[in-house]
């Protein structure tokens, strides 16, 4: 079925348009994303149980950007009466003057930006889902979850819990500017398991994870990530620490996205190339990996989590080549660091949601697929280890330092798997050090979209990465 | 017209089978100025207000009681509003948990707070920020400022009918120091309540210092275990792993085994930790007098010198565990330790003052973290190091770790200005 379009924006269209309108008497340029989105959070264990109508993406609201002499503002509101547009310009003015009071009483001098390009598009676009969030039988998925909760304590080794969740979005945005008039309906579903464990006293958590751009049905069966966890699980409690150095490593395809996104998905930000705080920007052209290194970034170069039709700033959803045989091509951008670099926007301009302002931000960042077996992968390695399970990450744009916390390793000595297994990994390097070391890629590709993304320590927005098993050589600790 | 908390409270009332509800709307006006170089960017203004309501449903004779919650837009109708509320009245029935009561009124008023000035308070922070002493060689990238005027109005069916209103800032900021054509930067994120620009001068004086230093460091050697100084914000993780495992939720959970009455650590050979629950630390950037649930906070030991007192948390978890009155404490503050801070510098150690991100693990303790700027101290002599990493486990450093007598707040936690680990883990860049 079709995601249907959101019946408040459909009836609040020509407010907004009128709103426009008005403000266009103010400013040179005035656009308009107003957002309807509804969904639920369900988590089930054996000691608490939740039910919400919150995710990280739900939101109703509407952000108004304006421009004029090249300065340009923003007001976001969630309060208004659509019957009153007249009103709302008045409030809307205001407010944006008031702060311009106060930055003239501090003598701040501001930047001159372009007008953002309105070229005349239309688009209506529902994306494929199997049911809706808001339809979803709340009652029998709090069962479905209990059920697998209850299996887990039955099934696995030293629990203390088992934890199952489940949320999904069906994600509503409308862009309205003098000339465009773009609507997106699309729902994205995630969910996983968590095994709570100890032993000895140690305590360790593991995790199964689905993540899809589909609806609720995504959650009818969970067994998959159930046995992920509770294998995990025992691992973790088993798991030793690494002797921290040098090695070979194999990068799982959830590990390699986690090195994508911090590597040359934050790296190549080009708001940051604004702020002059990315190393990227003078490398474009040059080598930063080896021949084996294809990388891609864009809402449209696979079908995930952030796949969407237009960004928030009503750009096109794109499919960028970051990295080529090693060679540094482009970065992504949002349209008002495009303006000021000279360049084109990449349809990356996203914003946490309608209240936040727009950053630069990954969409679906993947390495490209190769051609050697995870088998021949593994037989090439004298010492190293096979990273799988992703905890966290950390960008360094400015100095191309990465920080991985990755969740597990398997160690592998003289070709051979030997059982043994570290926790946790922390990873670290120089990016182009750890892209130039890539010496073989696996044909398999997967794509994750179980976390979510900070810009710095805030601005969350939902993004997927992945890519095939990597062999390189890292530092690990 | 919108909807107004009167008009939803009635809907509400009118709900057959909510045995009980509770309804918070949040009102926020915000404003962010965004800076680069010193030139404005870009400015903004929030004005958002959203209701939550959760609502209660008892299920086998008071045997258990579920609940559902969902935000509730201004913009929403009656309509719309009355099918949220029929939706969470079912979905509450679904969910079992056992019993609990929901916070009751303490009878004693609310004191009233002055509505915050946005507009002051964000010319404080551009003031301070255009006059932070910049030179050639290190100055201010650029800034992200955020100032709202928060207000809270929580009602509940017991009766709580409280209101907070307070400020809360934060400065995000960017500094660079460059030589020879080489240039580095460093991040801060400064939260606070007004603008406090003596501590936002101090901080990014010393990311300032910090990132020239950095311009010289040398690649960290492989020091196998040692001791590690924690000296700037990052040391809040390690006393968070602390503060959580006091949690109702973690000890529920069983997450955490700390009971009060019993040591968190065993064995403990160095200073003991003590920590106090407090409704405010100065210009936090949440002073309200109540929690979300609308408890009031009073001050209270978490933990007394190495030994578990007593527990915080949500009302729900604090009532499986007996105590009916606790709460989430807006801040804690950590008392210091047995030793000066210059004395706790005098042996061999790396004092990391900077990392890519710096974390504890709350299951396990484990700590890990890239260093991009330490001081490396070994027989009298101090190396700028950068690079590798540090491992190891809260669980064993509890037991020897030693705290300053000093002590320094950031935003809502109060900790020992330095804070000793021993037997770190440091993995370097050079073998």
């Amino acid at each position: 079925m079709k995601a249907p379009f959101s019946p408040y924006l459909t009836a609040l269209a020509p407010r907004l348009k009128e709103l426009l309108g008005i403000l266009r008497a103010d400013y040179d340029q005035v656009s308009a994303l107003a957002t309807d989105s509804a969904g639920f959070a369900v988590q089930i264990s054996q000691r608490a149980k939740t039910v919400r109508s919150e995710t990280m993406m739900t939101e109703r609201g509407v952000v108004v950007r304006v421009c004029r002499n090249g300065q340009y503002s923003e007001a976001a509101f969630n309060d208004f009466d659509p019957a009153d547009m007249a009103g709302l310009a008045e409030r809307i003015r205001g407010a944006l003057a008031a702060q311009e009071a106060v930055l003239r009483a501090v003598d701040t001098p501001a930047y001159a930006t372009p007008l953002q390009s309105d070229e005349p598009l239309t688009l209506f676009w529902e994306a494929e889902t199997g049911r809706l969030p808001e339809d979803e039988d709340i009652p029998a998925l709090i069962g479905r979850l209990s059920a697998i909760s209850d299996r887990g304590m039955a099934e696995g080794k030293d629990m203390i819990d088992c934890a199952v969740r489940a949320q999904s979005t069906h994600v509503c945005k409308m862009f309205l500017s003098e000339h465009r008039d773009l609507r997106q309906s699309y729902v994205i579903s995630e969910g996983g398991v968590i095994a709570m464990v100890t032993r000895g006293g140690r305590t360790e958590m593991a995790r199964g994870s689905v993540a899809e751009r589909l609806g609720p049905e995504i959650f009818d069966d969970l067994s998959p990530q159930l046995a992920e966890a509770l294998e995990v699980s025992q691992e973790l409690l088993g798991a030793g620490r690494v002797e921290p150095g040098m090695y070979d490593i194999i990068t799982a395809p959830d590990v390699s996205g986690l090195i994508a996104h911090e590597a040359f998905g934050h790296g190549v930000e080009m708001d940051m190339f604004v702020k002059e705080r990315a190393l990227g920007a003078q490398y474009i052209g040059k080598r930063v990996g080896s021949d084996r290194v294809t990388m891609h970034e864009g809402a449209n170069c696979t079908v995930q989590v952030a796949s969407y039709a237009f960004d928030d700033e009503g750009t096109l959803a794109g499919d960028v080549t970051e990295i080529d045989r090693g060679i540094l091509r482009t970065g992504i951008c949002d349209a008002l660091s495009a303006l000021r670099l000279g360049t084109v926007p990449t349809g990356n301009g996203k914003r946490e949601n309608y209240a936040h302002k727009v950053y630069t931000r990954m969409t679906n960042t993947l390495f490209d697929s190769g051609e050697d077996s995870l088998e021949d992968m593994i037989a090439s390695v004298k010492k190293g280890y096979l990273l799988r399970g992703v905890n966290s990450g950390m960008e360094d744009p400015k100095h191309w330092g990465i920080q991985c916390i990755v969740e597990r390793g398997y160690e592998i000595i003289d070709g051979r798997l030997t059982g043994k297994v570290i926790s946790p990994v922390v990873m670290t390097g120089y990016v182009p050090d750890l892209l130039g070391s890539v010496s073989m890629v696996s044909p398999d590709r997967e794509a994750f979209g179980s976390g979510g993304c900070g810009k710095g320590h805030k601005e969350w927005v939902k993004v997927s990465d992945g890519g095939p098993y990597l062999k390189a050589k890292a530092r690990l600790g | 017209m919108t909807m107004k908390m009167e008009a939803l409270l009635e809907q509400i009332r009118a709900v057959q089978g909510a045995d009980a509800w509770s309804v918070t709307e949040r009102t926020e006006e915000g404003w962010e100025f965004y800076l680069i170089r010193g030139r404005l960017d870009q400015h903004r203004a929030r004005q958002t207000r959203t209701f939550s309501v959760t609502l209660y449903a008892a299920q086998e004779d008071g045997k258990y009681l579920g609940s559902a919650n969902a935000p509730i837009a201004p913009t929403a109708t009656p309509e719309e509003a009355a099918r949220i509320l029929a939706d969470l009245r079912l979905r509450a029935a679904y969910v079992r948990n056992p019993f609990y009561t929901l916070v009751r009124p303490d009878g004693r008023p609310a004191e009233p707070a002055p509505a915050p000035d946005t507009a002051a308070i964000a010319r404080d922070f551009l003031v301070t920020l255009r006059d932070l002493p910049q030179t050639a060689d290190a100055d201010l990238n650029s800034a992200e400022v955020f100032v709202t005027a928060v207000r809270e109005h929580l009602v509940n069916s017991e009766g709580v009918d409280v209101t907070g209103v307070w400020p809360s800032g934060m400065v995000e900021a960017v500094v660079n120091a460059r030589r020879d054509g080489h240039e580095v930067e460093l991040y801060r994120m400064l939260r606070s309540g007004s603008c406090d620009a003596e501590g936002l001068r101090r901080q990014l004086g010393d990311a300032l210092r910090f990132s020239r230093d950095r311009l010289g460091a040398v690649p960290t050697p492989a020091l196998g275990k040692t001791t590690v100084l924690f000296s700037t914000d990052a040391a809040c993780q390690i006393y968070g792993w602390f503060i959580d495992r006091m949690s109702t939720g973690m000890r529920y959970r069983r997450i955490s085994d700390w009971e009060p009455g019993k040591p968190v650590v065993d064995g403990a050979e160095g200073d003991l930790v003590t920590v106090e629950a407090l409704p405010a630390l100065p210009n936090a950037s949440r002073t309200c007098a109540f929690d979300a649930e609308g408890a009031r906070i009073e001050p209270f030991t978490v933990i007394d010198k190495g030994i578990a007192a007593r527990s915080w948390g949500g009302r729900q978890f604090s009532c499986y565990l007996g105590l009916e009155d606790s709460c989430v404490p807006n801040c804690f503050a950590v008392t210091g330790g047995s030793m000066g801070a210059e004395e706790l510098r005098a042996g061999d150690h790396l004092e990391i003052v900077e990392f890519s991100d710096f974390q504890v693990d709350p299951f396990n303790g484990d700590i890990a973290g890239e260093i991009r700027l330490g001081y490396l101290r070994r027989g009298g002599e101090t190396t700028v190091v950068t690079g590798g990493s540090v491992s190891g486990s809260m669980a064993e450093f509890a037991k020897t770790m030693r705290m300053s007598r000093e002590t320094v707040q950031y935003d809502t936690l109060s900790v020992p200005a330095v804070t000793a680990l021993y037997g770190v883990t440091v993995a370097g860049v050079e073998e």
